[in-house]
């Protein structure tokens, strides 16, 4: 043991005054009595004349005494030579991927563990060391810059937390040595289970290959971690052949090294659909695949867990559960009212964002209401509340007049300025003939010799388009223009999605979400039912607080009601994550790098314990002060024993 | 002391009284007590023989006829009795102080050894008594010779008027007291006995001299158990002393204990010299001490 400041010692001459302050007298308290001489007698053992008195038997002397030693030695900074990692600029890297939440480590989760070697790593440091702390995830972050104060530093090292993406490593290495400055005392410190792009083979696994940053120090790798049991919901798909019901795939893996029994569960709108046994086998995927979901669902949620009493593992939660949305969800409407055009029927079914039905003409009209009316061959006898699309009317109505065919179909020209039209090319489509329809509230966006082949525009306050061919008089449906105009026009029609999200959002992914002109409010519901309101600036939003994996849900509100709602799911499917075994050396750019021993000299000191011993004595003192306690003497002991046993 | 030192009804009880000496001295004056002595009242006595020279008015003819031996009559004598009451006017008597926080006016050491002194007076001056009052110490006064009720309202006023204050060397001021005195008697000593040199010289003296003597020692409540604690400087009243004291329960056990054994060496150096020792507290009323204590002792009849 020895004293980093060993001056301080010279505060042990307080302990001076303070025994002088004892041995003064006290400040008195006068009073007149009748006479002195019975107190003369009574005290004449105890009183002396000079300004001291005899320093007595005092608890309260003893504990200020005791105070002081601990104190003067916490000033020395005693401390004791121990072999540590890292020395001089130290910067330590907490890896915060998913996989770090891996419960296999004694401390509970890997990061519980590295958080532990990192306040370790603290407490080591030699005199004059600074630390800095980066906490690695999607987005690597400094928690501290470089520091000296050990607070701080513990403060930083608590207040980290693990994420659920992956780690961006190499941006990582780069803030680290952009930190360190060039200084040539730079100790980079990994302390992670090795996964992800870390990994030696993450380029043959599909990772991307890390490229080192010039790092002027030395780049060590202290491990964490054990085990390799897990089991994963790798992938979940949910996708629908046109005109058919929703089918679902799901992949498992089991990246332990012993096969699992495992049951998986799947629920439909929180309801239990399926539940079976399977047994993953260790290394191999498991594809699960399922016909025939229900067609109008709005979530389901793959599960996997293992039975009840069984003797395997899964370190890892957060990889056994995956969610899904319909893709259908929050699409418009459409009624395809025809006699039988299949090109038209497949093409509108192709599209995301509308649910197409169909109706029989020589039906009519059916009760129910649509966003969207397709109108193929056919013009009702009074017109639907609702946008509308005529393909070939054969008669006039209200909006419109039908005049006589033409066949001067050559000289297609296509309006390019209007943004419907940006990326139709009617060049090399053929038409056999088409009608001859006037709307003076319309505009032509495609025409050709004789006329109009497609006019659009807004008129009662609803959308309105006419195709003035037909699809089956033309080669349209057979190009690749067929589903370019049809996607541009029900885009037209069909107002924006408010998530614009994919079947699944990768964890830590921005989410744009895109309220309509008239929301006043948007609120997410995360899947924890935490709640976060947004005031629409006219500009999409971008939401990234997608850290857990589940069901977010947005709703956007025009006064108290919300009048638009989507949800979007966020899944982990990350199987560099999923993989946890533990990583005995990682591979930055072309080095190989193994677990770090110790071969710095670091020190260890004990003022913080004598500090708290400092504190703890004073509060007896005070607790002595107050209750007037005295040290027992050896003779009261004595006596008091010898009473007992009388 | 604005208020009356006793009011009627206390002194009608006194007037009852006679205090009472083993020993009577021989008064020069007739008193009201029969002496040992045989003497010329009309109270028979006792029967002795004749003896030639014998007044012959004294001889019993009555007896001489039915007996043919002549007795003479023999008859009580009655004398005075000198009383000595000494005061302690020291400033040690001034206590506790009148403005002190809960103190209690009659508990005050002074007012109450007056008190005592003037009802012991009216007994003396009501029994035809020779009566001197003298109070030692900064406020030294004399009172009497005074004999006879008369004198009752001048003791009275005279007591009114004597001041605490000052220090007592008891032994010097009762050896004076002893020399000076013309006639001993019963002499009662009504005080704390806070006297460093102590009281037992003057004791000898006084005892030497015939007196026959008693001593009320007068303590206050606040004397015996004292209401202090803490860190204190304690000043004496008289000579100024200072004694610094840390007052905690183990302290004020060992000077209660050392007050009782005070005590009992007063009352054993008092009980070797015939004197009687009367400890009284003033938290009792001062007339128990006469119409009981002093009673007991025999003191008062």
């Amino acid at each position: 043991m020895q004293l980093l400041t060993p001056l301080g010692l010279l505060g042990a001459l307080l302990a001076i005054p303070i025994i002088l302050l004892y041995m003064l007298r006290l400040r008195r308290r006068e009073v007149v009595i009748p006479s002195t001489l019975l107190w003369q007698q009574v005290v004449r053992d105890r009183e002396a004349n000079t300004p001291w008195q005899r320093l007595r038997r005092n608890l309260l002397l003893f504990l200020q005494l005791a105070i002081l030693a601990a104190l003067v030695l916490a000033l020395a900074r005693p401390f004791q030579i121990v072999p540590t990692v890292g020395a001089g600029r130290i910067a330590i890297l907490l890896d915060a991927s998913a996989s770090m939440n891996a419960t296999d480590s004694a401390d509970g989760s890997r990061f519980d563990e590295a958080r532990r070697i990192a306040h370790q790593i603290v407490d080591e440091r030699a005199a004059g060391d600074v630390i800095t702390l980066l906490r690695v995830g999607d987005a690597p972050e400094v928690l501290i810059p470089y520091s000296a104060d050990s607070a701080q530093l513990h403060d930083a090292i608590d207040a980290a937390l693990p994420g659920f993406g992956s780690a961006d490593w190499n941006a990582a290495l780069t803030l680290a040595a952009a930190g360190g400055g060039g200084a040539a005392d730079l100790d980079v410190l990994i302390l992670s289970d090795g996964g992800g792009v870390l990994r030696g083979d993450a380029a043959q696994s599909g990772g991307a290959a890390l490229t080192l940053p010039a790092i002027p120090g030395d780049l060590r790798y202290i491990p964490v971690g054990r085990d390799d049991a897990n089991l994963a919901i790798t992938a979940l798909a949910v996708a629908a052949l046109p005109g058919e019901a929703p089918q679902l795939f799901a992949q498992f893996v089991n990246n332990g090294s012993a096969d699992a029994d495992v049951v998986i569960d799947l629920r439909v709108d929180d309801r239990l659909v399926a539940a079976f046994n399977a047994t993953l086998l260790a290394g191999t995927p498991y594809t699960w695949t399922r016909e025939n979901l229900p067609e109008s669902f709005t979530t389901l949620r793959v599960g996997l867990t293992l039975p009840a009493g069984s003797g395997e593992v899964d370190h890892l939660a957060v990889d056994n559960a995956a969610w899904a949305v319909s893709s259908g969800q929050g699409a418009r409407r459409a009624l395809l009212m025809t006699d039988g055009n299949l090109f038209l029927e497949q093409g509108l079914r192709s599209l995301p964002g509308v649910s197409v039905s169909l109706g029989d003409p020589a039906r009519g009209l059916p009760a129910d209401a649509y966003d969207l009316y397709v109108f193929d061959n056919f013009v009702p006898e009074a017109l639907p509340e609702g946008d509308l699309l005529f393909i070939n009317p054969p008669a006039s109505t209200a909006l419109f007049a039908v005049g006589a065919v033409s066949t001067q179909t050559s000289g297609a020209r296509v309006r390019r300025d209007d943004p419907r039209m940006t990326f139709v090319d009617f060049s090399g489509v053929n038409i056999l003939q088409f009608r001859q329809v006037t709307a003076d509230w319309a505009e032509p966006l495609i025409t050709v010799t004789g006329g109009p082949l497609l006019l659009a525009g807004e008129v009662n306050e609803r959308q309105v388009a006419i195709l003035t061919f037909d699809l089956r008089d033309s080669d349209l449906p057979l190009q690749i223009q067929y589903p370019i105009l049809l996607s541009a026009l029900i885009e037209w029609f069909t107002p924006q999605r408010l998530v614009s999200a994919g079947e699944s959002v990768r964890v830590q992914s921005p989410v744009t979400i895109i309220p309509g002109a008239a929301a006043d409010r948007v609120q997410v519901i995360a899947p924890d039912g935490r709640t976060r309101d947004y005031t629409p600036t006219g500009m999409p939003l971008i939401y990234a607080d997608t850290a857990a994996p589940g069901v977010y849900r947005v709703e956007s509100f025009s006064g108290a009601a919300p009048d638009q709602t989507a949800d979007f799911v966020v899944n982990l499917f990350a199987p560099e994550e999923s993989a946890i075994a533990p990583a005995a050396a990682i591979t930055v750019g072309n080095a190989e790098i193994t677990q770090a021993v110790e071969v710095e000299v670091g020190q260890r000191e004990y003022w913080d314990v004598l500090a708290l011993a400092a504190l703890l004595l004073l509060l007896i003192e005070w607790v002595a002060y107050h209750r007037r306690l005295r040290a027992p003497t050896l003779g009261a002991t004595v006596m008091r024993r010898a009473a007992r046993s009388a | 002391m604005s208020s009356p030192l006793f009011d009627e009804k206390t002194r009608r009880k006194l007037e009852q009284l006679t205090l009472m000496a083993s020993r009577v001295r021989a008064g020069a004056i007739k008193g009201e007590r029969r002496s040992t002595k045989r003497g010329v009242s009309i109270e028979f006595a006792d029967y002795r023989d004749y003896a030639p020279g014998d007044d012959l008015r004294r001889v019993d003819w009555n007896v001489y006829a039915r007996l043919d031996r002549p007795l003479t009559k023999l008859f009580e004598d009655e004398e005075d009795l000198a009383v000595h009451l000494i005061l302690d006017a020291s400033a040690s008597m001034d206590y506790p102080p009148r403005d002190g926080e809960g103190a209690d006016p009659a508990a005050h050491k002074f007012d109450y050894a007056r008190r005592l002194i003037a009802g012991l007076g009216t007994v003396a001056l009501t029994t035809n008594d020779r009566l001197t009052i003298s109070a030692v110490g900064g406020g030294a006064a004399h009172f009497g010779p005074a004999r006879g009720r008369p004198y009752g309202a001048r003791m009275l006023q005279f007591l009114t008027g004597v001041r605490p204050g000052g220090q007592v060397d008891f032994n010097a001021a009762l050896r004076n007291y002893a020399l000076q005195a013309r006639r001993p008697g019963l002499c009662l000593i009504v005080s704390d006995l806070f006297a460093p040199a102590g009281i037992l010289d003057g004791l000898n003296a006084l005892a030497g001299r015939g007196y026959e003597v008693g001593v009320i020692h007068l303590l206050s409540p606040e004397e015996i158990e004292p209401p202090l604690s803490g860190d204190l400087r304690l000043v004496d009243s008289e000579t100024g002393e200072v004694q610094e004291v840390s007052l905690d329960g183990s302290m004020r056990e060992l000077y209660m204990r050392r007050l009782e054994a005070w005590r009992d060496e007063l009352r054993a150096d008092c009980q070797k010299r015939g004197v009687a020792f009367i400890p009284v507290t003033t938290s009792a009323p001062w007339e128990k001490v006469i119409l009981y204590d002093l009673r007991r002792l025999g003191l008062v009849k």
